[in-house]
């Protein structure tokens, strides 16, 4: 009897001591973890508006002989959950650059992008020849900007989550939206019945 | 081995004793309570130290919750938005369990030898709204306006999800009730000081102040139809409220292009602390006879007034008094009233477990034992008393216009008052967040929100 009981509390403690473990995964991976906005949601709505961009006829004329100058303003976030939306921008404009059909400003980093003009031009360090020059940089034609909504339905063991992403392409100058794209995603999760 | 059988459930109510797990068991959490309620205001890193240890336990969101209101008044924004971050996790961690938990069956089963305390907490509906409302106000004195944003529509959707699960939960505690034979209606007697202390209160989630406080800031960033839902939702719940009356009609009009030129000061201003619940002894009868228990309850005389908060300007001429928008210990009555049903369905069935065991000590232990499991049984009857106890008793608001410029304003309550220096800017909002606890007042101005989001 005892016997078996120390097999059993042995058993126990190796299942109860088992050691976590670290492990590389697919970053293209889907994510079921939770309905929050994840990285898959990311992903398919970078990869639809980057190809819905670059098949749009109006835009695939006007990059055939040139490449036009954007720059993001930002993509408001009007859901009931902290997204960075920054960050699906960023990977729209990593998309779209290297289409090798658009150029980009950033106006994140006018600031700093100042800065390092004053000390060219007023530190005296700089050998004049190779110092950036004010006033020459190029003005951004388009402005790429948007909206993240989400409706959340929750009913018992049923919660049900949508979201729209909506992206702009506007021409700065004539204030013509040039281009539009929608990407909706839906989300159910089922409450399992049985769990610790 | 007969040994080990006998011994065996004294084993296990001992394990059950010695885990820390649930620290309200014994020790009535008002009693708890008392050691951060006292501080507030300054920071005090004993109570918040003891704060974020019991925020690991079995009931950590209300510790979190706790924790973030504390360190919220005391100063320590970061410290409160973290443990309100942490309390929204667990929320949603207990909207998607499992509907049959391994975990919470052993709760429930400790609970019937036990008392209602075994049961991990889960904040109810209106403690997780206040929750949402305060994380926002954590977002907005940052000035991270998406932040706030995101926090005061998650509270909304909060408000609407409880809607529509309440009925449904209310339905199925009563068939519970049913099913288990007991009979609601034969301790309607002994309840009447909940009723009156949930007063007038239709539901436990109504919070028109949340409402009220979520529609001035869409209002302030020019999102005049989310104000007006907001605005309306308030005036649904306090329809005899002019100045909601007086918002409704602003926002209309500024649907529909007419603005108003000045600036608007708001206060919101939350007083006292909301009563704890108190030990109520209630008879049960049981196929053995008649079992007291303990069981939790509100009483009106508990329960602060309300006062009010009048600002005045620096010529003492009167600019606006503060109004109760939710009387939060009246929404703590109603919840509890909302659970009853299940409450005394756990009791029936304890006060038998209980019963049984008394008889099974009489027969098997001797007197010693049929002894010891009396004390036990006298001790271990402690009703639930668990409920956020930093709330305001009463959250209130008020709000009027000002021209652009610095403005001094004297706001005064009978528990003290205070000069602050306000700014106000054209079409902007600036909200002085006010808290009268343990006879003085915390005051604090947020950043002025304006233009559009």
């Amino acid at each position: 009897m005892i016997r078996v009981l120390s097999m059993m509390m042995l058993g126990a403690a190796l299942v109860l001591s088992g050691c976590s473990t670290v492990d590389y995964g697919d970053a293209q991976a889907r994510e079921t973890v939770t309905t929050d906005f994840g990285s898959t949601d990311l992903q398919m709505i970078a990869a639809k508006m980057v190809d819905d961009m670059l098949v749009f006829p109006p835009i695939v004329q006007m990059t055939q002989n040139r490449r036009p100058v954007l720059f993001v303003d930002r993509v408001k976030n009007k859901t009931t959950e902290h997204i960075d939306t920054e960050s699906i921008t960023d990977t729209i404009q990593s998309k779209l650059i290297n289409s090798g059909k658009f150029r980009f400003v950033d106006m994140s980093v006018v600031d700093r992008v100042r800065q390092q003009l004053d000390y060219q031009s007023e530190s005296g360090m700089v050998d004049p020849s190779t110092a950036a020059q004010m006033g020459r940089q190029i003005g951004a034609e388009f402005m790429l900007y948007g909206n993240l909504s989400s409706i959340v339905k929750r009913d018992g063991s049923t919660k049900d989550v949508y979201y729209k992403f909506t992206l702009k392409l506007l021409n700065i100058q004539s204030g013509i939206i040039e281009w539009t794209s929608e990407k909706e995603i839906r989300k159910t999760r089922k409450k399992s019945l049985f769990g610790l | 081995m007969l040994l080990i059988r006998k011994g065996f459930p004294l084993l296990l109510v001992l394990a059950l004793l010695s885990g820390c797990a649930t620290r309200s068991l014994f020790v009535p959490y008002p009693n708890q309570a008392t050691a951060w309620q006292s501080g507030i205001g300054s920071p005090q890193p004993a109570a918040t130290e003891k704060l974020q240890k019991a925020a690991q336990s079995n009931d950590g969101v209300l510790y979190q919750q706790e924790l973030g209101r504390v360190s919220q008044l005391d100063g320590e924004r970061q410290q409160s938005q973290d443990a309100f971050a942490a309390a929204i996790d667990h929320y949603q961690q207990t909207d998607e369990a499992a509907r049959i938990r391994a975990s919470s069956l052993v709760a429930d089963t400790s609970s019937l030898i036990v008392n209602d305390n075994a049961r991990p907490y889960t904040a109810p509906d209106y403690e997780r709204i206040f929750t949402r409302a305060y994380q926002a106000l954590n977002y907005w004195a940052a000035n991270d306006v998406t932040g706030t944003a995101v926090e005061l529509r998650a509270a909304g959707e909060e408000q609407r999800n409880a809607a529509r699960k309440r009925d449904r939960e209310i339905a199925k505690a009563e068939k519970d009730a049913d099913d288990n034979q007991v009979d609601l209606s034969q301790y309607q007697g002994y309840f009447e000081g909940l009723d009156a202390a949930a007063g007038s209160v239709k539901a436990s989630f109504q919070n028109a102040w949340t409402f009220y406080l979520s529609a001035l800031f869409w209002e302030a960033h020019g999102e005049y139809n989310d104000a007006l839902v907001d605005y309306k939702k308030a005036l649904e719940i306090h329809p005899d409220a002019d100045f909601i009356k007086e918002d409704v009609q602003r926002v209309s009009a500024a649907l529909n292009g007419r603005l108003h030129k000045d600036g608007m000061v708001a206060v919101i201003y939350e007083q006292g602390f909301v009563p704890p619940r108190q030990e109520l002894s209630l008879p049960i009868p049981t196929v053995h006879g008649v079992f007291s228990v303990a069981f939790p309850t509100y009483s009106l005389q508990n329960k602060p007034r309300p006062d009010s908060l009048r600002v005045l300007d620096s010529n003492r001429q009167p600019l606006g008094e503060t109004r109760v928008l939710a009387d939060v210990g009246a929404l703590a009555a109603k919840n509890l009233k909302e659970q009853l049903p299940g409450m005394l369905v756990r009791q029936t069935l304890r006060a038998t477990a209980k019963y049984n065991a008394q008889k099974k000590a009489n027969d098997d232990f001797g007197a010693l034992g049929a002894f010891f499991t009396q004390v036990y049984n006298l001790v271990s009857e402690q009703a639930d008393l668990r409920s956020w106890l930093t709330l305001p008793a009463y959250a209130q608001a008020t709000r009027f216009f000002l021209p652009q410029g610095q403005h001094s304003l004297v706001l005064s309550t009978p528990g003290g008052s205070a000069t602050l220096n306000v700014p106000v800017v054209d079409h902007g909002l600036t909200v002085i967040h006010v808290v009268a606890v343990q006879g003085h007042l915390i005051t604090r101005v947020l950043p002025v929100q304006e233009g559009p989001l």
